[in-house]
Formats: structure tokens, C-alpha cells, sequence
């Protein structure tokens, strides 16, 4: 069980979007997909508002991999058990909505990615996957797809944008995901990030904002391995 | 999930690629210098004699519609645990199973060569037979020696022993736990030998792990009987 604001949800995994916003596409030199590009961050990233997100030492030690940063999302939670729905019924698939923010140990992704290997161990350091700071019910959020979403570190916005540029929007994401995987009442689908990624370091204050949601903020702090 | 008589409550699958040189061979992939991480998600679990399911979408696509076996010894996690040390970590270990890490070949290959992350074709629903009992870490002395074979409808295809393994046990709990919190319940799968293999829809799979018993599993076709 994890709390999100007064919510409990009980998710079974967190599925992320890639490559979801042009600007973000530009700036990270990938393609343009054809399709979603998906990929799986495990439970042990999960924290809510105002907790802290570590910096792991295994990155902060090594300078080659001291690359920490925030991505900024859009995310939902399924409301019940789904397989192959089809675009047009997705809405009843809800339950509502919230902010993820997908930490990614750039330099080391870049590293794996370069040498064929999976995109896991970059994204799934513990409260790398910082949510909340509660869950917007559909009714209170009317149109997902039009939403200022925004994220400032130490008070000085990094990100800034709206989610009508999302590529592939939630009707087609949970179209195209459910082909693959059976999504399960309270698992986390994270839409993606728009431009604007920088690198995080221990002291930073993140603070990540989608309207009609509200704001969830943590410090970064840097990893005490001696008093885990 | 019931794996025999035990139920485990697990909150991730990480499993291991490249971890036997003779499937590197095979599969013309680099020998990695630390263990290669991915996760599959919970959606793939099914225990022993339930039906791996062959989606629809792979076997009507002449580009996707190759589906392989991987037979491998994983082990289950007993207490949470973060940065141990190689010396302790199977006071950590509850049990060993068999598991088949069922892979879309043609998908997974796309995808590396794209470099797109290792998920939607590790993922399907299904894609993760496990069982058929969780052997007492007392009950096997030594989990780096024990044979392990794999047999498509009675023909043996993969026939190796855990002695082979690149990464062993300690050296991958320390590693793993370096980057992630384990906790009760979660499944490390250590990878596969060579003479992976396609399946088709009507083949039965017997994966067989010394001193743990056998995993069987038949594939059907989505939307056939007894798929979900």
C-alpha cells in the first residue's frame, strides 16, 4: 500500500513514457517515435511529497556518472483491471490523475543505452520516482490534455509546458500499453516529459507543479550508505 | 502468487542478461564487465501447468512473430536489504524456483538495435512461468552447481549448470542492492544458457532445475481457450 495525498493505492508497476514531447525529443537527440516507447520503473522508487530524494553515492562518487535529472510528468492511476482496451472506452479506465517525476541518472542511461543495454538501472535508484501531491479525480481535472505543467529548482523555472503537446495522449497510450501488459487497478502510467531536463545535485530543492493537481516538493539529499 | 505451497507477495521480477558466456555467444551480445539489469513486470507471472500465452499481435506479424524460451534459476528474496555485502547475502535469500524468462525475439532485438528499452518484449502477460515450488536456501548447499535443462515438447534444448554462471549469487546481491531495495517477496532471475529457442502455439515447455523439480507450461495462441 502507498499513499498518495488521503488516496491508497496498491500499484503493481509504474510504466513510463519516453519520447513523448517534441522539445524533450530535440534536446536528447532521439528520434521521433513511431509508436509509444515504454519502459518499467520498479516499486522501490516510489515516494510521496516532501520526502527526500537520495542521490545515490554510487553516482555522486564517480564523476563521470554524477548526472541526476528531474523530468517532469503528467501521470495517471488505473482505476480497475484492463487488457487490450480500445481508445474510445479509455476514460473509464481512471481513476485520476497526479505529478511523477521520473529522476534519471542521465550520463549513466546515455552509457547503457550506447552499449545495447536496458534503460533499467538508470531509472530505478530508490525515490527516484518522486509522486503526488495527491490524485485529481477526472471530473476535477476535466481535460488532461490541457494542463500548464512546470518544474523549478531552487526557484528558478526549468520546465515549463503544457500537456496538449503530449505526442501520444492517454487514450492511445492506454490502447497501445494495454496490447502488451495487463494494467492493474492502482498501477502508475507516467505520460512523459516536456524540454527544459537539467542536472540535480545534493541541496537542490525540486518543485514540480501541474495545474488543477498542485505542487509536490522534495530536497535532494545525498546519500548516507553507513546509516541506510 | 502461490509458487507450490508458499505464497510470496512479490513487488518486483529483476532479472539478468548475458550471464552465461555460452548465451553470449549465441546471441552475439558484448561480455558485460558488471551484471546487466532488467525488469519484467508482475503481469507475466503464472505458476506451474498455467498456459503461456502467444500474443496475437507477434504471431500475425512476420517481423515480430519469433517468441523464445529461457530457462533460468531465479531466487526470492526473504528480508528487505540494501547495499550488502556479497559475504551476507544469503541470509537474505528465502528460496530457489525455476523461472522462464519468455522473450519476443524479433521485438527485443528491434528494440536494443533501436536503442528503445528491453520491456514490452520481456513483458507480454504470461511471459513469466515461475515455479513450480521455492526450494529452502537450506535445501540446496550449493546453488552454482546444479544442472538445469530445458525441453520443447519432450527434446531437450538447453542443457547447462549454474556452475557456468558469469555473475554468481553474491556478486549479484551485492550489485543489485547497491542501486535497489529488495524486499520480501521479490524475484532475481540469474539469466540463461545457451539453446534458446522459438516456441510455437500447441508446444509444451519443461524447464528443469536440479534439486527444485520442473516447470511445465504449454503455449496457446491469444484468444484461444483458457487465455485471458
Amino acid at each position: 500500500m502507498f499513499k498518495i495525498g488521503n488516496t491508497e493505492i496498491n500499484p503493481t508497476k509504474i510504466i513510463c513514457l519516453g519520447r513523448n514531447y517534441l522539445d524533450h525529443i530535440k534536446e536528447t537527440g532521439s528520434p521521433v517515435p513511431k509508436e509509444p516507447v515504454f519502459f518499467a520503473k520498479t516499486l522501490n522508487t516510489l515516494i510521496t511529497n516532501n520526502e527526500p530524494i537520495t542521490y545515490p553515492r554510487v553516482l555522486y562518487d564517480d564523476e563521470e556518472k554524477r548526472s541526476v535529472d528531474h523530468e517532469v510528468e503528467l501521470a495517471f492511476v488505473i482505476l480497475k483491471t484492463c487488457k487490450n482496451v480500445k481508445t474510445e472506452n479509455a476514460y473509464e479506465y481512471i481513476q485520476g490523475y497526479t505529478i511523477f517525476l521520473d529522476m534519471t541518472a542521465r550520463s549513466m542511461q546515455k552509457a547503457d543505452r550506447n552499449i545495447n543495454l536496458p534503460w533499467y538501472r538508470s531509472k530505478n535508484f530508490d525515490t527516484f520516482g518522486p509522486i503526488g501531491p495527491k490524485i485529481a479525480s477526472p471530473n476535477e481535472i476535466g481535460d488532461p490534455h490541457d494542463l500548464t505543467i512546470e518544474l523549478s529548482v531552487n526557484g528558478s523555472i526549468k520546465q515549463s509546458s503544457n500537456t496538449k503537446h503530449l505526442i501520444f495522449r492517454i487514450p492511445e497510450i492506454i490502447d497501445y500499453i494495454s496490447k502488451y501488459v495487463t494494467l492493474e487497478k492502482g498501477d502508475i502510467v507516467a505520460t512523459g516529459t516536456p524540454g527544459g531536463i537539467s542536472p540535480i545535485l545534493p541541496g537542490d530543492i525540486i518543485e514540480a507543479s501541474i495545474e488543477k493537481i498542485g505542487t509536490i516538493k522534495h530536497e535532494v539529499i545525498l546519500e548516507d550508505i553507513n546509516n541506510k | 502468487m502461490m509458487i507450490g505451497e508458499l505464497e510470496i507477495n512479490p513487488s518486483k521480477i529483476i532479472c539478468v542478461g548475458t550471464n552465461y558466456m555460452d548465451h553470449i555467444e549465441e546471441t552475439k551480445l558484448e561480455i558485460p564487465k558488471e551484471p546487466v539489469l532488467f525488469p519484467k513486470t508482475l503481469n507475466c507471472l503464472i505458476s506451474n501447468d498455467q498456459p503461456i500465452i502467444y500474443p496475437k499481435m507477434l504471431y500475425e506479424d512476420p517481423k515480430m512473430n519469433r517468441v523464445d524460451y529461457e530457462v533460468e534459476l531465479a531466487f526470492i528474496i526473504s528480508k528487505t536489504c540494501k547495499h550488502i555485502k556479497a559475504a551476507n547475502s544469503y541470509e537474505h535469500i528465502q528460496g530457489y524456483t525455476v523461472f522462464n524468462d519468455i522473450t519476443a525475439r524479433k521485438m527485443q532485438i528491434k528494440d536494443i538495435f533501436s536503442k528503445l528499452p528491453w520491456f514490452r518484449s520481456k513483458s507480454f502477460d504470461s511471459f513469466g512461468p515461475i515455479g513450480p515450488r521455492i526450494a529452502d536456501v537450506n535445501e540446496i548447499k550449493d546453488p552454482h552447481d546444479l544442472n538445469l535443462e530445458l525441453r520443447l515438447n519432450g527434446e531437450i534444448k538447453q542443457h547447462s549448470n549454474t556452475k557456468y554462471l558469469l555473475f554468481k549469487i553474491p556478486e549479484l546481491m551485492e550489485y543489485i542492492t547497491r542501486f535497489f531495495t529488495l524486499v520480501p517477496g521479490d524475484i532475481i532471475a540469474t539469466g540463461t544458457p545457451s539453446g534458446i529457442g522459438p516456441i510455437k502455439p500447441g508446444d509444451v515447455l519443461d524447464a528443469t532445475i536440479e534439486k527444485i523439480g520442473t516447470l511445465s507450461n504449454k503455449v496457446i495462441l491469444e484468444g484461444e481457450m483458457g487465455s485471458v
